[in-house]
């Protein structure tokens, strides 16, 4: 199968004892899993493009290795070169969502035009509206990234999307999934044979999934929805209808396990690179 | 190890701080959607007068570094409410003094990581 992209799943950062019941919607009592934090790679067709580009570790750090035992972060910088690549070498980054973990990290892409959904940042902005006792709501939103977002309007890097977007790149469309685990949170269709009725599809969930578990043998939601969780399972559905009932396609990125089910490596600074594809020509860079 | 006088300033305060970053952010989020809407301006001002009405209070002068940069971010707001130019520079300046200020004394989180989806309890 001739793939069009090289893709790759990149992990920055990881909580080690992370409550299963944060993941998967009812497991109390269950103990605790590793969480990675990562981000996606996708590069062939001449673009690098990203499935959100992570946090700002300079501004959270230590609040959130304090707050969560998250460690290892590892800059854009230091994770691309495992792959070859460099942050001013990505064109394109695809925001899930507005938390600061997934767009926490925009000013380290100088060259990229982000796309997120519209309706992710316009009710987030409402919220904050809401009088006190509505601050759940805000949870996990820093009002510096969307100071950021105006610059990339101004400078014309931020695509604000109404809904579904076909071939926003060629092969890649990005899907709106409202009300779901945030206002309007995103994921990314990949035909990595370009065909429209592709034999050869990934889809990148963002946070609509973490763990295998919320998508087989039934579709049980995530542990945290600011929308519904009847619009989580529905989503559930759409993805793998996406990727033709191959669950191993929908790619989770907190899923600690996805280095058992491709190929994978770490350096010995514990910088993590998953592949799942690559393009012809494209040398692997995990063997 | 802070004095009962800077817990107090701290719980005076709070609410001053959380309503100048919701204005900041809120004028911040209507240059992204380039929307003039009446309501959610009206929010940041209104959100911009009870931050000034909290801000007068008594500040031990531990506290001194911390109420002035939220000072100076209150400042920064009003002209980026008030200017015929652009705000951005305001903004940028008052979420600067808002990150200076949660750095100097704790329970000023620029992000409310506590109900953030990567907390324990939930991510």
């Amino acid at each position: 199968m001739s793939d069009a992209y090289s893709i790759y799943v990149a992990e920055f950062a990881n909580v080690p004892n992370y409550p299963l019941s944060g993941l998967v919607y009812g497991a109390h009592n269950q103990g605790t899993v590793r969480l990675p934090y990562c981000y996606v790679v996708i590069k062939g067709q001449g673009f690098v493009a990203m499935v959100d580009v992570g946090y700002n570790h300079k501004e959270y750090g230590a609040v959130l290795a304090e707050m969560y035992g998250a460690r290892d972060w590892r800059s854009p910088r230091e994770v691309l070169a495992e792959i070859g690549l460099a942050p001013e070498d990505v064109t394109h980054a695809f925001l899930t969502h507005a938390h600061f973990d997934h767009m926490g990290n925009i000013e380290d892409f100088p060259n990229a035009t982000f796309y997120i959904q519209e309706r992710e940042l316009s009710k987030w902005i409402w919220a904050m509206s809401l009088e006190r006792r509505f601050k759940w709501i805000m949870g996990g939103i820093d009002p510096a990234d969307i100071m950021r977002c105006v610059e990339l309007t101004r400078s014309g890097r931020l695509v604000c999307l109404d809904g579904d977007r076909e071939n926003v790149l060629p092969g890649i469309d990005l899907h709106a999934a409202p009300d779901t685990h945030t206002w309007c949170s995103m994921w990314v269709h990949l035909r990595n044979d370009l065909a429209a009725n592709s034999r050869n599809s990934w889809v990148f969930a963002g946070d609509l999934v973490y763990r295998k578990e919320n998508l087989a043998p039934e579709y049980i939601p995530i542990g945290f929805a600011m929308g519904s969780q009847f619009n989580l399972v529905m989503t559930s559905d759409a993805l793998v209808k996406a990727v033709d009932g191959d669950t191993t396609r929908v790619i989770a990125i907190h899923e600690d396990r996805l280095k058992d089910m491709f190929p994978s490596r770490a350096n010995e600074r514990g910088v993590r690179v998953t592949e799942l594809a690559r393009a012809d020509g494209e040398p692997s860079r995990v063997y | 190890m802070i004095s009962d006088k800077t817990v107090a300033y701290i719980a005076a305060v709070h609410p001053a701080f959380e309503d100048l970053k919701q204005a900041t952010a809120q004028l911040a989020g209507l240059l992204v959607l380039r929307q003039r809407d009446p309501q959610l301006r009206r929010s940041a001002e209104e959100a911009y007068a009870r931050a000034m009405d909290t801000l007068n209070v008594r500040v031990p002068t531990e506290a001194k570094p911390h109420h002035a940069h939220l000072l100076k971010a209150a400042a920064q707001l009003n002209s980026a409410l008030h200017t015929q130019h652009d705000p951005l520079p305001f903004l940028k300046a008052a979420d600067a003094d808002l990150r200076a200020a949660s750095r100097i004394l704790p329970g000023f989180p620029m992000v409310d990581f506590q109900n953030a989806c990567c907390h324990h309890t939930h991510v």
